[in-house]
């Protein structure tokens, strides 16, 4: 029996850790004075044993990507430390919990990470629409204003999004930051080069952040311990869609997909059969049924050719049509599609419009192969991911459940309006297994 | 200079070329012989942004999918598969142009740029045959007016992005942006506003679609009819390079010619759009000449050239000769010629005065763009009087150079560029000669004349005689060169102290009245000959339609003869004999269509006439009266550019602003003595405090000491 392992969140169900007091009293920011004490390529040395990896998406190794960062010899542009708290991606609100239940842990993440690589200057990026947790955390930055010692010389910038969910690819964010249009860069250069004004600049996840002082804690070979081979430590999961128990789970990697719902989730509602998931949010490829006993880890999903990404299972019973699931990820990905790159910006419209005409029973076998053949190239010709992840994810359901794709060819849609997919890839209310997770109202 | 660049070998398509380290794919593809299409890549409009996917290529050694060329650099050993070579690349730009094409409306047969566009040129080349969208296309409203100059397709536009990155990072006026998000993107202004400026026009030129269109020639060209003139803009002292295109001998529309030390391919407004003046209806096309009771009519040539030389005989040694500069160099030379050798008349009202020891300091104007510091002096804005040097002065501003307003703080620095729009040059030559700069590369001075070849027409009327001008009292003949002497309001006034006027002009509304005998001017447009530009650099205007009546040169040579005085009709005899004089025998021919810069001379001390101060300390604040960019009978004469005029402003310092209480944008009475004009305050922060600046057409009647006060209304 699987069960939660809260490193990033704990202490969170039993303390008010929002305030600075009782973050203390359980040994906050403890770490971050003996990160402090060190030099800055010793806490990135240490961050390099405990095997950390990006938990946004990308699962680049933290203390490698830190070590890109120039030394102020090196180049005298001041360096600055991003933090990507544009949490965006459909299935995923697990930055959302941290920044509402741990915002002080967080914050001593990033004044250690800010120590690590010279920086004295952070930014943190919150998604426009997370207004509860951008107050938070700024309620938190109140508190820390009166304790300099804290604080050190370090300034911190909340910025708010404008809703753009590309504004969490890192370069579009930096480009938002400098009070551009929210669009992709062309890398290299790479931020650790020349990122926000030009500068050195490293981007981490929230989550990244927050984990950043548990492993000063428990000590990076510990650390490094938990969790499965390449996959150290824990993840925050956000379980959504078709369980009884929606919401986010703090495990050790290398649960399996099926212990996630049935042993912390509660599994699927009404005892319906279980029918595909999605396994790292909207931008992963899909799985069906029968590969849930997956380990949730890197490698694992990658034999699978899928991903954690940012960690949000989303979970669909035997009710789900999966040309609708594909039309509503084709149609969230053309709306945020930014225009700057050809294939993505025409081609995830295009991809739309087939959809739709297959729905509704219009389309033949050859407008099938024309999806795949468009998601094919869009593929690999992008600026950034959001292009090929929007075609790979809808190619993937075509290829897994391809007989219900051709069954929509002869007489439309075998689900009609009985596929219910409200609960898919929407924050809805029955994330309420945390005290703090949001509501969106359903509708 | 730079030591030579280090040379890398890169393999592209298995040919094998060789290219200074860090040249763009796009460029050393091309060395190779090789094409690597593009439509977003544009070098001139800063770093490349991979944003239309059409240079996809396969390259050895990088993640194994297609790699935007338009972003690398060449790098030794390099190893490159263009869609030539590689299946991998040849799907990749197929998929591009598809999806380019999936909502563009194929509307070639009624679009401008068909024949010379790149989307349609490159779907021939390499696009899919036939289209696979059976969706409704994606429409917007069209056209939209984004000025009266520009009008824009928001179907056909493929969103490459240059005309946003153009105003955001050429131009910096940062009114052209994108709106929306992924297919719904469009290019709009920032607030809808008309897009205003010396610059617009450039987008026309580097939209790759037909989607940025002028709507001078909107619906009236086939590229393919159009034959191009390789000519030079007469418009201002910079001398921009053109392509005067011309359909059915009419000047359909003017594009860049670039010079990469000149004008690096943009053109103002002014250059662009102001063609049209040639067919204005008060277009002079015969001699016409005051009579009584018949009035002011038309008259043939035979009649005229008699009555000019009988009004020359006539006033003899009395005659006073206004030049514009904007006659070409051929042409002054053969007034001067026909007037001081036939009948010892020397005396002129030049356009210019022009410090020949700045000869010394001579750079191409590309050398702004590296200097380390700029000092740009004088009171009149740079745009106004010579546009592309602002481009350039935001260029060198934008690769870390300093602006100043001042020739301090220059200690330790190496290029350093004086640029000044007063006096002549002479401050600045002194101040050349102070700093040492002669001697010291990338370093130089400008100055900006008002006058399109002011500085040429100077040097022509010098070389005709060396006898003293002496004033004529009265005057017995005003000969008035050109619409630009005609509308000096310091001309008319001479006019009506002299007892006849022969005026030399292309538009009726600019003369009538006041001349007694008009001959038909023409335009640089219509003429061969040489102009002299702010550089010192001599050009060639080539004759791109036929005027109709015949050019100046033509008729000063027939008028001549009269005199005993041998003139060619044709320019580049004329220039043979001008060029033995002025210009080191340069020979008409080697010019060229892309003109060199002639050696710096040896350093001579400047001139040292004391020029009076103007300013009367009478108290108030000294007014700045400029002659606007977008001024003059020609501007008059084009409907599309009248937006473009100058609003009914003054311009204040912050600091003489907040003072008189004023804030931006209100209304302001600016009066001297006497006289009073309402206008509204702008404030500028490059403005000296003491002083107020105000567009010539806007301060009619003002005094030079103005007092400026909050309107009560």
């Amino acid at each position: 029996m699987a069960e939660a392992r809260e490193i990033v969140l704990g202490g969170a169900a039993d303390h008010d850790l929002t305030k600075l007091a009782e973050y203390e009293a359980v040994g906050g920011y403890t770490q971050l004075a003996r990160a402090r004490a060190m030099e800055p390529a010793a806490v990135i040395d240490a961050v390099l044993a405990s095997n950390l990896r990006g938990r946004g998406g990308a699962f680049f190794q933290t203390g490698r990507k830190w070590s890109f960062i120039p030394k102020p010899d090196q180049n005298p542009n001041p360096h600055y430390l991003v933090v990507n708290a544009d949490e965006s991606e459909p299935g995923s609100f697990k930055d959302n919990e941290i920044l509402q239940r741990v915002p002080h842990r967080f914050i001593e993440g990033c004044l250690i990470t800010a120590h690590a690589v010279e920086s004295q200057h952070v930014f943190i990026y919150v998604r426009g629409e997370y207004l509860e947790a951008y107050e938070i955390v700024v309620a938190a930055l109140e508190e820390l204003r009166e304790r300099p010692e804290l604080r050190g010389d370090v300034t911190i910038v909340v910025h708010r999004g404008a809703g753009a969910y590309i504004c969490g690819e890192e370069t579009a964010l930096i480009e938002s930051l400098e009070g551009k249009r929210g669009q992709p860069r062309s890398k290299p250069p790479f931020p650790a080069i020349s990122g926000l004004y030009a500068s050195p600049t490293v981007v981490n996840n929230v989550e990244t952040m927050a984990t950043i002082p548990p492993i000063f804690q428990l000590g990076p070979e510990e650390y490094a311990k938990l969790g499965v081979e390449n996959s150290a430590g824990t993840r925050v999961v956000s379980l959504s869609g078709h369980v009884e128990r929606g919401g986010n789970y703090e495990i050790e990697q290398g649960v399996t997909i099926r212990e996630l719902i049935y042993d912390l989730a509660g599994g699927v509602p009404g005892g319906r059969k279980l029918k595909a998931v999605i396994p790292g949010g909207s931008s992963t490829v899909v799985l069906t049924g029968d590969e849930i006993d997956v380990s949730y880890d890197f490698d694992s999903l990658l034999q699978l050719k899928t991903a954690m990404g940012s960690a949000g299972v989303i979970v669909m019973d035997e009710r789900v049509c999966m040309v609708q699931l594909g039309i509503r990820v084709s149609e969230f990905y053309e709306h945020e599609s930014c225009g700057k790159c050809t294939p993505c910006r025409e081609g995830t419209r295009w991809m739309t419009q087939i959809l739709r005409k297959l729905e509704a029973g219009e389309a033949s076998a050859r407008e099938l192969d024309l999806l795949l053949s468009v998601c094919d190239r869009i593929n690999g010709k992008c600026l950034c991911p959001l292009g090929e992840t929007a075609a790979t994810a809808v190619a993937s359901y075509v290829a897994k459940f391809r007989d219900e794709y051709v069954a929509h060819l002869d007489g439309g849609c075998p689900f009609g309006d009985d596929s219910p997919l409200d609960h898919v890839m929407a924050p809805v209310a029955q994330h309420h297994h945390s005290p703090a997770a949001v509501e969106v109202p359903v509708g | 200079m730079s030591a030579q660049p280090e040379l890398v070998t890169v393999t592209i398509d298995d040919r094998s070329v060789q290219v200074p380290k860090g040249t763009g794919l796009v460029e050393t593809a091309a060395a190779a012989g090789i094409e690597i299409p593009v439509f977003c890549y544009e070098p001139r409009l800063g770093a490349a942004v991979g944003a239309c996917r059409m240079c996809l290529c396969e390259v050895e050694g990088m993640p194994p999918k297609p790699q935007a060329a338009c972003t690398l650099t060449a790098q030794d050993g390099m190893v490159v598969k263009t869609a030539q070579t590689s299946p991998m690349a040849a799907e990749a730009q197929e998929a591009t142009l598809e999806f380019i094409l999936v909502n563009h409306p194929l509307d070639c047969p009624v679009c401008d740029k068909g024949g010379e566009c790149p989307l349609q040129d490159l779907t021939f080349r390499y696009g899919p045959g036939s289209s696979r969208m059976q969706f409704p296309k994606r429409t917007f409203e069209k056209p939209i007016p984004i000025s009266p100059a520009i009008s824009l397709d928001r179907e056909r536009c493929i969103l490459c992005y240059r005309c946003t990155r153009f105003s955001e990072g050429v131009s910096e006026d940062g009114q052209l942006v994108a709106e929306n998000r992924g297919s719904q993107t469009l290019i709009t202004t920032f607030e809808d506003e008309p897009y205003t400026g010396a610059f617009t026009g450039n987008v026309t030129e580097l939209c790759p679609v037909g989607a940025l269109l002028p709507t001078q020639s909107r619906f009236l060209i086939r590229p393919w009819e159009l034959q191009a003139v390789p000519s030079v803009c007469g418009m201002c002292p910079v001398g921009c390079n053109v392509s005067v295109e011309t359909r059915e001998g009419k000047v359909r529309r003017i594009h860049s010619r670039n010079h990469p030390e000149v004008d690096e391919g943009w053109l103002c407004d002014k250059g662009r759009f102001v063609y049209s003046h040639i067919y204005a209806r008060d277009r002079i096309v015969d001699p016409m000449q005051r009579a009584h009771r018949r009035g002011f009519g038309a008259v043939s040539w035979d009649e005229a050239l008699d009555e000019a030389e009988r009004l020359i005989r006539a006033a003899g040694t009395r005659i006073v000769t206004a030049l514009s500069g904007s006659e070409t160099i051929e042409q002054a030379f053969a007034l001067a010629q026909l007037l001081r050798r036939g009948v010892g008349a020397h005396s002129a009202v030049l356009p210019e005065e022009f410090d020949e020891s700045l000869a010394a300091y001579r750079l191409p104007l590309s050398a702004i763009a590296d200097a380390q510091a700029v000092v740009v002096l004088g009171d009149e804005p740079v745009v106004e009087r010579a546009p592309i040097v602002d481009l350039w002065i935001r260029q060198a501003r934008r690769n870390g150079a300093r602006i100043l307003d001042a020739a301090d703080k220059l200690d330790g620095l190496d290029r350093i560029v004086l640029i000044d729009s007063g006096d002549g040059g002479e401050r600045i030559g002194r101040l050349a000669a102070k700093l040492g700069l002669a001697g010291k590369d990338g370093s130089g001075a400008f100055y900006l004349p008002e006058t399109a070849n002011g500085r040429g027409v100077v040097d022509a009327w010098a070389a005709a005689s060396d006898d003293e001008p002496v004033d004529p009292e009265p005057i017995g003949l005003l000969i008035v060169s050109g619409d630009e002497a005609a509308a000096n309001p310091d001309v008319r006034a001479l006019a009506e102290h002299a007892e006849a006027v022969l005026a030399i002009t292309m538009f009726q509304g600019v003369v009538v009245g006041w001349a007694d005998l008009v001959l038909p001017g023409t335009s640089y447009l219509e003429r061969d000959g040489t102009y002299v530009n702010l550089e010192g650099r001599l050009q060639r205007l080539r004759r791109s339609v036929i005027p109709p009546a015949p050019d100046e040169l033509a008729w000063i040579s027939k008028l001549a003869e009269r005199f005993g005085v041998g003139i060619s009709p044709h320019p580049a005899v004329v220039f043979e004999e001008l060029s033995a004089k002025c210009y080191g025998g340069i020979s008409y021919a080697d010019i060229g269509e892309q003109a060199r810069l002639p050696a710096r001379s040896g350093v001579t001390a400047p001139s040292t006439t004391a020029r009076k101060a103007k300013a009367d300390n009478s108290g108030g604040l000294r007014l700045v009266r400029y002659r606007p960019l977008f001024s003059g009978p020609a501007v008059e004469r084009v409907p599309e550019i009248q937006f473009q005029r100058p609003a009914a402003e003054v311009e204040l310092s912050a600091k003489d602003a907040r003072k008189l209480g004023i804030a931006n944008g209100d209304e302001v009475v600016v009066g001297s003595n006497g006289s009073s004009r309402e206008l509204r305050a702008r404030l500028s922060r490059t403005l000296r405090p003491g002083t107020v600046r105000i567009a010539e057409e806007h301060a009619e009647g003002l005094q030079p000491q103005v007092e400026v006060s909050k309107s009560n209304a």
